[in-house]
């Protein structure tokens, strides 16, 4: 599966793709300081990492559970439009959709993690 | 299911991103880590992300140079963000950005994410942003995104079967559950979803 977040399959990596190691001295320590900023940039854009949690998320998925969405035509528009009007797209779930069938589910079985 | 279904959302455009040039960043929101969930910081972890593709851009870097150079660091404030992340939009490829959850942010950071979102996309109008929530948020996004498209999550019933089947399978307790309680619950439990 891709990992989240780039096209760039290696993006869970911290470490710059763009540096290149060398055998040079001097060179491999511009690197190492470059590398040590990015993730202090990084650190200081954000202190969140979404990747772990997709990827609990992900693991717990249903297979085919939601496809119909990609389906839809509303989707599928949102998808290859282009300007303002269309930018976002909002799905909603009615609270009892998802909260009460777990609520169901736990009244005939222990708890379990999920909410 | 909504979970299920941003992930699911994720998933699909990030398959795209390999065959295409689009990038995507994005999050899940959580009512118990709603402290760190600041506009802010959401949308620099959607930053984040976005910079995995093509490396740390030089003008942020030189903006974090400066900032770091005031006493002990400054934070990065919002504001700023949001410019950075416009102009980082401008060389990268069509960018989609997905959060998940909106509901369970605090209302203020929800409508500073909402108001900066809309700002970004005002610059950038080749982006595209998934949301997605509980029923209660809808008219926070309308005010932001007056055209936004609205798709209401009502899961057919081959999906509930589906999801109850998995839940049933992973009962850590089977010995309280028996053959003809399951069937039950296959029965009963999917049919009541679908007529809320």
């Amino acid at each position: 599966m891709q990992s989240f977040g780039s096209r760039n399959v290696n993006c869970g990596n911290l470490t710059n793709s763009n540096n290149t190691i060398t055998l040079n001295d001097n060179k491999a320590i511009t690197v190492n300081k470059t590398d040590d900023e990015d993730n202090q940039i990084k650190q200081w854009l954000s202190t969140l990492e979404p990747r772990h949690r997709h990827q609990s998320v992900q693991a717990n998925r249903v297979n085919g559970v939601g496809g119909w969405l990609l389906e839809r035509g509303e989707f599928r528009g949102w998808r290859g439009s282009r300007g303002i009007e269309q930018a976002v797209l909002f799905c909603y779930g009615d609270p009892g959709v998802g909260k009460t069938h777990i609520r169901l589910v736990r009244k005939l079985s222990p708890p379990s993690r999920d909410r | 299911m909504e979970r299920n279904i941003s992930s699911l959302v994720i998933d699909w455009l990030c398959n795209q991103a390999r065959d295409g040039d689009i990038a995507v960043g994005g999050l899940y929101c959580d009512y118990l880590a709603q402290e760190q969930q600041s506009a802010t910081n959401i949308l620099g972890a959607i930053l984040k992300q976005l910079l995995e593709r093509d490396g740390i851009p030089e003008h942020l870097r030189q903006i974090f140079r400066k900032e770091k150079r005031g006493f002990g660091g400054r934070a990065v404030q919002l504001l700023d963000l949001v410019e950075i992340l416009k102009t980082a939009l401008i060389s990268l490829p069509k960018v989609f950005i997905c959060i998940d959850g909106l509901d369970e942010c605090i209302p203020k950071n929800r409508r500073e994410l909402l108001e900066s979102l809309r700002n970004i996309v005002q610059a950038s109008p080749t982006t595209r942003v998934f949301l997605s929530g509980r029923p209660h948020v809808r008219d926070e996004v309308k005010r932001c995104f007056a055209e936004a498209v609205m798709i209401a999550v009502v899961p057919p019933i081959a999906d509930i079967e589906r999801y109850l089947k998995m839940r049933l399978d992973q009962d850590p307790t089977p010995s309280a559950m028996d053959g003809n309680l399951r069937v039950e619950i296959m029965r009963v439990v999917p049919r009541k979803i679908s007529q809320m």
